[in-house]
């Protein structure tokens, strides 16, 4: 059984038709890449996925480790296991980032049957995934993403995905806009979390962040609709020849 | 009802008192005061949006109120008193018309005095617990004077599970922070259904720090007069609130700083969350006298409305006659940030628990000014449970 699965999704948002039939499956231990150009609806994928009410599904189903994800609240789809990294993290003035992630373990882990973590357990693991993506130790009293870099926002990011620990885990253009240092933490991150239970749904713009992150399909994202899918070739064909060749494509079958 | 009522429900209350034999001379002056003014109206510009005077119209009946409690604090005299000669000499009582019915009214003033030099370690906790039933007025009042270089913390407890949304408690404290002395006073209003206002009339000398804290949790009317005043160089105020309405609460604070004199500072921050049909009012003036050069002056008020139906009236004034100074206020109202509610939900955060927490960090600014520790938890857990109260 596949973990996340995809069938025939429709999303609107503001009366404007997003996504138009959108398919995917993911099994453990995969990594999708979508590509696609802008307005292609990527972020609106993202988005429903992960519950975002501003986005209306009109059509189609999606099953998340066998539940129906789309009749979940977006909190219980976090418990659940289902990560979203975004694309622009929000910034929380006053609320630190050790009592944020305090707060969002203890209900991942009261979801799954566990006793919350003993202060001293859960600062010790907090350190440890802070070293995965090289965030300094004064994050925990920093409140969340308030005054921090653009790369900093990012690594915060797959620092909680690493906290919470997901089945699936989709990240939305987490590579935008970072430098090649900050995309290599990123990356180093997100192999470091790969394992062969757990999946990830890359969003991306460039082919440069599967360089880092190798992808088993790449999948691009036109009009609302997969157009192409293949494997980590289909990225370097994309790279090369830009979206342009794929919107001729899609216009010349249509 | 008439403004004729009023006068003898005024009368009556002021009789009701018995003529307390002591502090003459600010009774007749206050008195004075009142025959000319009466209780302001909804057309006074500083009761627009708080009709406090519909409370005498509807008939006040007096009761004695003598019982605040106080813990025992060393390097603190704290006592009770009918001739204590600071009483009524920041003159308040000629300005402003509950004020003056304190002034005529009030039977004793509790004094807390710390002499000269003393730095008090503890803190001083005050609790007027009034339980005003029916249509019972009470007035109360306290002295604080801290003499040269001293230094004290004192909590101000205004509480009554049981007061009647009839009643009114109408308190006054009168503060005198001598050279280069330090006041924090933290004041909590907890007050069920009943009503209160409340002056609070400071003077700070050279080198003073006067930091106040005022936390309104709930009350059918929660009104502070704050007036302070910079009166000696490099004086220094901070004054923050926070308050939290429901139902159809209405909290109201007024606040004025003048500066009187160069080099001073003050810095004020109002927060506040309203749920219900509830009403809140800021009023905060900042006064920049001609000879107050070198001030720096700022003032920030914002308010997050959790339902359509609540009002919040915020009025940041800036009156400035020194040419050079920095001042700056600024005043925001407006609504939770969804995206931040959505961030942290998909984080495993349910709606309750994300806006719980981010209203709890907007409150921080100020419950971080709280230096107690203790306080701030106790005051963190009231802010929690009103909160789920307001989701009820």
């Amino acid at each position: 059984m596949s973990l996340l699965s995809i069938k025939n999704l429709k999303a609107r948002v503001e009366e404007k038709d997003i996504l138009k039939g959108f398919n995917l499956e993911v099994n453990p231990g995969e990594v999708h890449a979508i590509m696609g150009p802008n307005g292609s609806g990527k972020s609106t994928l993202a988005s429903v996925l992960a519950g975002n009410e501003n986005y209306e599904v009109t059509d189609g189903e999606v099953t998340f480790d066998g539940k129906d994800l789309l009749d979940m609240d977006p909190e219980v789809r976090a418990r659940e296991g289902l990560f979203l990294a975004f694309q622009y993290p929000v910034e929380i003035p006053g609320v630190s980032n050790v009592n944020f992630m305090k707060s969002a373990v203890a209900e991942v882990r009261k979801h799954r049957g566990l006793e919350p973590l003993e202060a001293k357990d859960f600062l010790k693991f907090m350190k440890e995934k802070q070293q995965l993506v090289e965030l300094s130790g004064n994050l925990a009293g920093r409140s969340v993403n308030e005054g921090f870099s653009g790369g900093e926002k990012k690594r915060n990011e797959i620092f909680q995905m690493a906290m919470l620990e997901p089945k699936l885990a989709i990240l939305d253009e987490t590579d935008s806009g970072l430098d090649i240092d900050a995309l290599r933490i990123v990356a180093n991150g997100v192999n470091k979390l790969k394992s062969k239970d757990n999946a990830f749904v890359v969003i991306t713009h460039y082919q440069r962040l599967l360089d880092y992150i190798v992808p088993d399909f790449v999948h691009v994202l036109y009009n609302g609709r997969i157009v192409r899918s293949g494997t980590k070739e289909l990225a370097l064909e994309l790279e090369e020849k830009g979206y342009d060749w794929i919107k001729d494509e899609v216009a010349a079958e249509a | 009802m008439s403004e004729l009522t009023t006068t003898s429900v005024l009368a009556e209350l002021v009789k009701g008192a018995e003529k307390p034999n002591s502090f003459l001379n600010i009774r007749t002056e206050a008195e004075t005061f009142l025959a000319e003014n009466g209780i302001p109206s909804k057309k006074h510009e500083d009761w627009k949006y708080t009709n406090a005077k519909r409370l005498f119209d509807n008939g006040l009946e007096f009761t004695s109120a003598t019982d605040c409690t106080f813990n025992s604090v060393d390097g603190v005299e704290i006592f009770w008193s009918e001739a204590e000669k600071l009483t009524g000499s920041t003159a308040i009582h000629t300005k402003e018309a509950h004020a003056a019915l304190n002034t005529s009214v009030f039977e004793k003033v509790l004094v807390i005095r710390v002499k000269k030099g003393t730095q008090v370690s503890d803190e001083l906790v005050l609790n007027q617990a009034l339980e005003l039933t029916g249509n019972y007025f009470a007035a109360t009042r306290l002295l604080i004077e801290l003499e040269d270089n001293a230094s004290l913390k004192c909590q101000l407890y205004f509480t009554g599970s049981n007061a009647s949304e009839k009643s009114l408690h109408n308190h006054v404290t009168e503060i005198f922070v001598g050279q280069n002395s330090q006041l924090e006073f933290n004041i909590v209003q907890e007050i069920a259904e009943g009503n209160l206002v409340n002056t609070t009339e400071v003077f700070c000398q050279r080198d003073a720090n006067f930091t106040t804290n005022t936390f309104q949790l709930s009350g059918k009317l929660l009104r502070n007069n704050l007036n302070i005043r910079l009166q000696g160089e490099n004086a220094e105020t901070h004054l923050n609130g926070f308050y939290m309405l429901k139902g159809s609460e209405l909290f109201d604070n007024h606040t004025l700083v003048d500066h009187l004199v160069p080099h001073c500072e003050s810095n004020e921050v109002y927060r506040g969350i309203l749920g219900g049909k509830s009403t809140g009012v800021f009023n905060g003036k900042v006064f920049v006298h001609p000879d107050a050069q070198k001030t720096n002056g700022y003032q920030q008020n914002n308010n997050i409305l959790l339902t359509d139906d609540a009002t919040m009236n915020s009025k940041p004034e800036l009156e400035i006659y020194a040419d050079d100074v920095r001042c700056s206020h600024g005043s925001t109202t407006g609504q939770l940030d969804e995206d931040a509610v959505f961030y942290l939900r998909a984080r495993g955060l349910d709606e309750f628990g994300a806006t719980a927490l981010l209203l709890t960090a907007f409150a921080g600014e100020v419950l971080n000014s709280v230096s107690s520790e203790e306080l701030r938890n106790i005051l963190e857990q009231k802010i929690q449970a009103k909160l789920k109260e307001m989701r009820a």
